[in-house]
């Protein structure tokens, strides 16, 4: 079933891009989609700025025109967007078009669609009363068999998504947590973190199922899973302490090299990962000498690890110094990390150098 | 959080403008003047971190910087950021765009705005790299959360 799967989604591009190519349609096609290369070429000619709002405004009264004519398709629609875009980008106000990147949304083939959700996400905001609109779509599109407009539903999501409306599509997404493909539920997993941070109430009944995802044998669910435990644990700890084992474990298998070569960045294990995960533990393990004795060795060992001198080490060493600051205290460890401070401290890269005297303010007494 | 990602040229146009929060137009125009002024006036050996201006959000937000030939890639934060980290996602974000476009420059962001998906590109970045598939990152990060085995479909998603 996969193969099938990847030898259609390997073929779209060729079918996409022999459209382009047929005589008649492409010669038409060709000066409307330099129009954006048209309009900036003419405003990097002009000099004032008044010039530029004139020609803007000109632009501005044209899209009016073809995006509200009855003739203008949807190809012709996705064009006229971008440089809808455009122009709000530089400033000025094209609110007659957001209308009509609902509807390219709505109706568009894949591309158009595409462009439709990008715009949307770009022009409205979450108490736009547009947005109503989008959320039919979106019901449609996560239902789809189409597994690329199940994504773009999923991110448009956890982008931009009206709160009154989250019950209608909560059953939705909590039922793409366990679909085989591992992107789906990842991005299922980043719709329900975006849903909690704007409605956690609404969530509250399936913590069961992130702690699922947390245990999701693709490490991209696991990752984006650490999202709402971060904010989860912030805001109360003490109901998590559970927890502390499986991120003590993860971190030992990242820092360990057990994770898919893909996830290296310069020869370093997942670094944001890593620097995920300390910072998580460092909420678990404040002011609790019992869980903070679990993270001691895994702490040991990413000061240990991360000796290479490149700049996202030295992010992971920053994080694991903090957070031996922040938990419960052990002697060898706190002189590991203050010679690591130092070390920032007569560094010759001036970031370095900030961030240390920054955190030499922040170190605990030796009192407890 | 990342609150806002700007990139903008040496003469302060934007480039490309995404911000996660919600503020009025004129204060996001303002908001990518403020930014220019500020980063405009640093030198190129001085630390890469700047305190966020007024209009961004106050005392807990940051503004980490990095300037590559003509263009400043601007990522305005909270304290719940590593700003080295920051750093490195600047960095993956644009050997992104260089994979997607063969020798990246400034008009290949002007031009291909939706091609790239370049709008949504910063996000892609952002949660690739938060859930990173790194060295396929040249085939897939121009979506970036495709999995490994899908071809480049960068128009798509």
């Amino acid at each position: 079933m996969s193969d099938i799967v990847e030898k259609t989604l390997t073929a779209l591009p060729g079918l996409f891009l022999q459209t382009p190519g047929a005589g008649g349609p492409a010669a038409a096609r060709a000066p409307f989609s330099s129009r954006l290369g048209g309009l900036i070429r003419g405003i990097t000619a002009l000099t004032s700025k008044h010039e530029e709002e004139k020609l803007i405004q000109q632009e501005l009264s044209n899209l009016k025109a073809a995006v509200s004519a009855p003739t203008t398709t949807l190809k012709m629609m996705k064009e006229c967007m971008v440089r809808l875009i455009y122009c709000e980008m530089l400033g000025y106000d094209a609110s007659f078009g957001y209308i009509h990147a609902i509807k390219l949304a709505q109706q568009g083939n894949l591309l158009e669609k595409r462009v439709g959700y990008l715009a949307v996400s770009l022009f409205l905001h979450e108490s736009h009363e547009l947005l109503l609109l989008l959320v039919n779509t979106v019901v449609k599109d996560l239902q789809s068999t189409n597994l690329v407009e199940v994504c773009m539903a999923l991110t448009i999501v956890s982008q931009i998504f009206p709160q009154e409306m989250i019950p209608a599509v909560l059953p939705l997404i909590e039922d793409k947590l366990q679909h085989s493909k591992e992107i789906i539920r990842r991005k299922a997993v980043l719709a329900l973190y975006k849903f909690h941070l704007i409605a956690p109430n609404q969530v509250q009944h399936i913590h069961v199922k992130f702690r699922k995802a947390l245990c999701d044998r693709d490490v991209g669910v696991m990752a984006a899973s650490l999202h709402i435990y971060h904010r989860m644990i912030k805001e109360n700890s003490s109901g998590y302490k559970d927890l502390t084992g499986s991120f003590v474990t993860i971190l030992k298998q990242v820092v360990g090299g057990k994770l898919p070569v893909d996830f290296n960045y310069h020869s370093v294990p997942a670094p944001w990962l890593q620097i995920q995960l300390l910072r998580i533990l460092r909420l678990l393990g404040k002011d609790d000498q019992r869980t903070s004795e679990l993270m001691y060795d895994v702490l040991d060992e990413s000061l240990r690890r991360a000796e290479l001198n490149h700049n996202v080490t030295y992010a992971i060493l920053f994080e694991c110094v903090h957070t031996v600051y922040s938990i419960y205290p052990k002697s060898e460890l706190l002189e590991k990390a203050a010679k690591c401070i130092g070390k920032f401290v007569l560094s010759p890269k001036i970031n370095l150098k900030y961030l240390g005297s920054h955190s030499g303010s922040s170190t605990p007494d030796d009192n407890n | 959080m990342i609150q806002a990602i700007l990139v903008f040229n040496n003469h302060g146009k934007p480039r490309l403008v995404r911000f996660y929060q919600r503020f009025p137009e004129e204060i996001q125009q303002q908001i990518v003047r403020e930014t220019f002024h500020l980063v405009l006036k640093r030198d190129d050996n001085i630390c890469n971190f700047l305190e966020g201006g007024s209009l961004i959000g106050g005392s807990d937000y940051k503004l980490i910087y990095r300037h590559y030939a003509t263009l400043y890639f601007v990522f305005c934060v909270d304290s719940s950021e590593s700003e080295l980290g920051i750093l490195d996602l600047i960095q993956v974000f644009v050997e992104t765009l260089d994979k997607c476009f063969e020798n990246v420059c400034e008009l290949d962001l002007i031009f291909h705005m939706d091609k790239g998906g370049l709008s949504a590109a910063p996000a892609r970045a952002v949660s690739a790299v938060k859930n990173i598939n790194l060295p396929e990152m040249p085939r897939n990060i121009n979506i970036g959360d495709l999995s490994i085995k899908v071809p480049n479909l960068s128009q798509f998603v």
